[in-house]
């Protein structure tokens, strides 16, 4: 019973919200609504997927908020530079790349990665400072801005193009960790790091490609964000989007032990702090209580985890 | 019996985790200042039984009775309090802490709000004087030997003055000579008027020491009765429910196929030194000795998951240096690593991702893997190695011991490889499954593999091997070949030479 709580509560959670908000908010249930939950929710919604491939993994990553606000000055910096496209695909790979980096130093130093990627989101910071030459940068040519920011805030099919992009990487991700070699080894490593070395899996490999998604997927973030605003900021986005991401995996069900979730849990607990928020907005409660019933419900998601664990050792 | 002469009873416990029912309404009683023995295969519900007499594990219904009172205990401290004290299987100490910190953890003497370290010192040389066990008081546990972790455990629950003191398996990590002092312990436990209960797999143990025994098989008590009648055959017949002969079959010939694995002046500074020896096609060579002889560092050096300073490997005439446990097995090597909860099995997952843990890129089409032909492939595997389980897709930390370490076994078949390593491959496992693990290997071995076997019980290793070299400080002492001199076998454990090793 308990292990089922632990493994569809979310669900239950979320059907709930939902039907209270669409019985007594008559605007919820209206698909403008809908389009604009999303449309707030797509770069937590990128987030959120690598942060679970982390956490089924076994590690944390606190730099993506960083990671991705220093991907979005590059965006901006490398579009200046090369051109559109040429600019979006470095904006992208220059967030992998930072991913690689951490990922390298934390495993050949088999450094805490909680500690490590703190220490990274600090470095990281830093580096979108330098590289936004202490402030902010604009992208130059008004026609790349304009197309970026058609791609990412124009419809398609009564949504943003940000939120397309966002539905596509989460389903890309959730694919290929559910259906992959790779995949499997994600979940080996997260469960029993010692186990599946001896297995032949090369374990700090896995855990690598693990930082490279997820700095790949704050890359996009990043380029969403140039495409949104034209610009690179350094204050992009605040490292509460990497607690949030982090947050919502867990209160979608994925252990914070690792070895098991699914990408799904992560999308799931992203759409429920949306609808808490978005809900509570259209209802007219006070928004102070907001982070107040956040919070407990993500200390509820990490109980019912952890009594999971003792009722099942 | 009557109440007053038993020290702890149960009625009709009944316990289930999940699905599996795993103690069905059992009523015992433990007469005082016995040492009460407690036999089953792995899985019959002996340590949840234990776990519910300790307070650690709440039961579902039944009667709890401790010293003639009644007792719900929420915790393993109320039942300390009422009583009764575990040492658990698995080890429970607080590495960072000394060696007599953790003794006395749960019963820490204080002057006010201050551990009073007088009373310590004197209380920790009483639990010495007690069990004769000589370890450091301050050394940090953590950087202890799994033996001498063990002793730890003894004395903490010693320290606690039970009226009962359970022990879950308490000699299966000690050498022969420890396991002597952990009996003579447990006698004078019993001299001073308190009982032991002893759940052990070494059944010659509990016949030697225990003066009642209770056997249980599939959650339900078989019989209870005075030790004085039993014999292994009687106790196994009981355990298993069918007779069973405990002999092992007569070790095989010495193999002559071609050298298959040849290691030659292996040495790691400080912990090997100068290790030779060859493994033909087909044969199955034994490594004994003490635990901390340096037996699992040779396997971990030869499988590449621990580097070595010099020695040359060949596999097949051909030389191979493998830095990981991936370029290992990717030259044709293979291990079931010593402890299969830490070292071998992913827990939480299931049964076909563990059988397929090492193979999953072979079974992918362009690394996208089918759930469908997994589950066929790993439920062909599960039948291989005689796994007793309910679906593949079942988690396999639900196995029992004895199958969780067939689902190792089955990986090793998946493989497929030259030279398989085991260590350990039966600790902790039944008398069934161990016999099924022993088919399995000679399976192997006969399809032309090397392997390497590495056992601290003797009986097994020379059961098992046709050959069998004793490992002493991290060298080969002696090399022997049946039929055996179990004496000079053992004496070679303790760094006397047998046959020169050539």
């Amino acid at each position: 019973m308990i292990e089922r709580i632990r493994n569809y509560g979310i669900v239950g959670v979320f059907g709930l919200l939902f039907v209270v908000l669409a019985f007594t908010s008559p605007s919820f249930l209206s698909l403008q609504n809908g389009a604009n939950i999303l449309d707030q929710s797509s770069v937590l919604l990128i987030l959120a997927a690598t942060t679970t491939v982390c956490i089924i993994a076994g590690i944390f990553d606190l730099s993506i908020a960083a990671v991705a606000t220093a991907s979005a000055i590059m965006t901006v910096n490398a579009i200046n530079a090369v051109g559109l496209l040429g600019g979006v695909i470095l904006g992208v790979l220059f967030g992998g790349l930072l991913g690689l980096i951490t990922g390298v130093a934390i495993t050949k130093t088999n450094v805490n990665s909680f500690i490590g990627t703190l220490a990274a989101s600090f470095t990281y910071r830093g580096l979108g400072l330098i590289l936004a030459a202490g402030g902010l940068v604009t992208i130059e040519n008004e026609q790349s801005a304009q197309t970026l920011r058609d791609v990412m805030e124009g419809k398609y099919l009564g949504l943003k193009g940000a939120v397309w992009i966002a539905i596509g990487f989460v389903i890309l991700v959730g694919v290929v960790l559910a259906y992959t070699v790779w995949g499997k080894k994600v979940y080996a490593v997260g469960g029993n790091w010692q186990a599946a070395r001896l297995a032949g899996i090369r374990s700090n490999r896995v855990l690598i490609s693990c930082y490279v998604l997820s700095g790949i997927g704050a890359g996009v973030a990043g380029v969403i964000y140039a495409g949104r605003y034209g610009t690179g900021a350094t204050n992009a986005y605040p490292d509460s989007y990497a607690f949030t991401a982090i947050a919502a995996t867990v209160v979608g069900g994925v252990s914070i032990f690792g070895g098991s979730g699914a990408v799904w849990r992560g999308t799931l607990g992203i759409l429920t702090f949306a609808l808490i928020g978005n809900g509570l907005n259209l209802l007219g409660v006070d928004t102070t209580y907001q982070q107040t019933i956040l919070g407990l419900l993500i200390f509820a998601a990490v109980a019912a985890d952890q009594v999971f664990r003792r009722k099942s050792a | 019996m009557t109440a007053s002469t038993a020290v702890v009873s149960v009625r009709d416990m009944v316990k289930s985790f999940g699905a599996t029912r795993a103690v069905r309404g059992v009523t015992l009683e433990i007469p005082r200042g016995s040492i009460f023995g407690l036999v089953g295969e792995n899985g019959a519900g002996k340590s949840t039984l234990a776990k519910l007499m300790a307070g650690i594990e709440s039961p579902d219904s039944g009667v709890l009775t401790i010293s003639g009172r009644e007792q719900s205990l929420r915790d393993p401290h109320e039942g300390i309090k009422a009583g009764v004290s575990m040492m658990a299987q698995e080890i429970m100490l607080v590495p960072d802490a000394t060696v007599e910190q953790n003794v006395l953890l749960g019963s820490m003497p204080r002057r006010g709000p201050f551990p009073n370290r007088k009373e310590m010192r004197r209380r920790y040389a009483e639990l010495v004087e007690l069990t004769e066990f000589d370890l450091d008081p301050k050394a940090k546990v953590g950087g202890l030997r799994v033996a001498d972790q063990q002793k730890v455990e003894i004395m903490r629950a010693l320290s606690q003055d039970a009226d009962m003191i359970i022990m879950d398996e308490p000699s299966a990590a000690l050498t022969t000579d420890e396991v002597e002092r952990l009996h003579h312990s447990i006698r004078e436990i019993a001299r001073r008027g308190s009982t032991v209960l002893l759940i052990s797999h070494f059944l010659e143990e509990v016949l030697a020491l225990t003066d009642h025994v209770a056997i249980m098989r599939d959650g339900e008590l078989v019989r209870v009765g005075p030790t004085s009648g039993e014999t292994v055959d009687t106790l196994v017949a009981s355990m298993v429910g069918r007779a069973l002969d405990t002999d092992y079959h007569e070790p095989k010939p010495q193999a002559d196929g071609p050298v298959r694995l040849s290691v030659s002046h292996l040495t790691r500074t400080g912990i090997l030194d100068d290790v030779s020896f060859d493994i033909r096609q087909g044969e199955i060579l034994g490594l004994a000795g003490l635990i901390g002889s340096g037996r699992s560092e040779i396997a971990r050096c030869i499988f590449g998951a621990d580097s070595f300073d010099s020695g040359e490997i060949l596999i097949d005439g051909e030389p191979v240096r493998p830095s990981s446990p991936h370029d290992a097995i990717g030259q044709g090597m293979f291990m079931v690593p010593e402890s299969r909860k830490e070292q071998g099995l992913v827990l939480g997952s299931s049964i076909s991702d563990n059988l397929l843990l090492a193979t999953h890129r072979q079974r992918s089409v362009g690394g996208w893997v089918s759930k469908r032909t997994q589950w066929a492939v790993a439920a062909k595997l599960a039948e291989s190695v005689d796994l007793r389980f309910n679906s593949v897709k079942q988690a396999v930390g639900s196995l029992s011991g004895g199958n969780q370490q067939k689902v190792l076994f089955g990986r090793a078949a998946e493989v497929d490889p030259r030279v398989l390593i085991v260590d350990e491959p039966t600790r902790g496992v039944d008398i069934a499954a161990k016999r099924a693990i022993h088919e399995t290997l000679e399976e192997m071995a006969a399809s032309g593999m090397a392997v390497l076997f590495i056992s601290s019980e003797l009986e097994e290793v020379l059961g098992v091997c046709s050959r069998v070299l004793v490992i002493h400080r991290g060298r080969v002492q002696a090399e022997f070949k049946a039929p055996y001199d179990e004496e000079k076998v053992i004496s070679a454990f303790f760094g006397q030479s047998g046959l020169p090793h050539d």
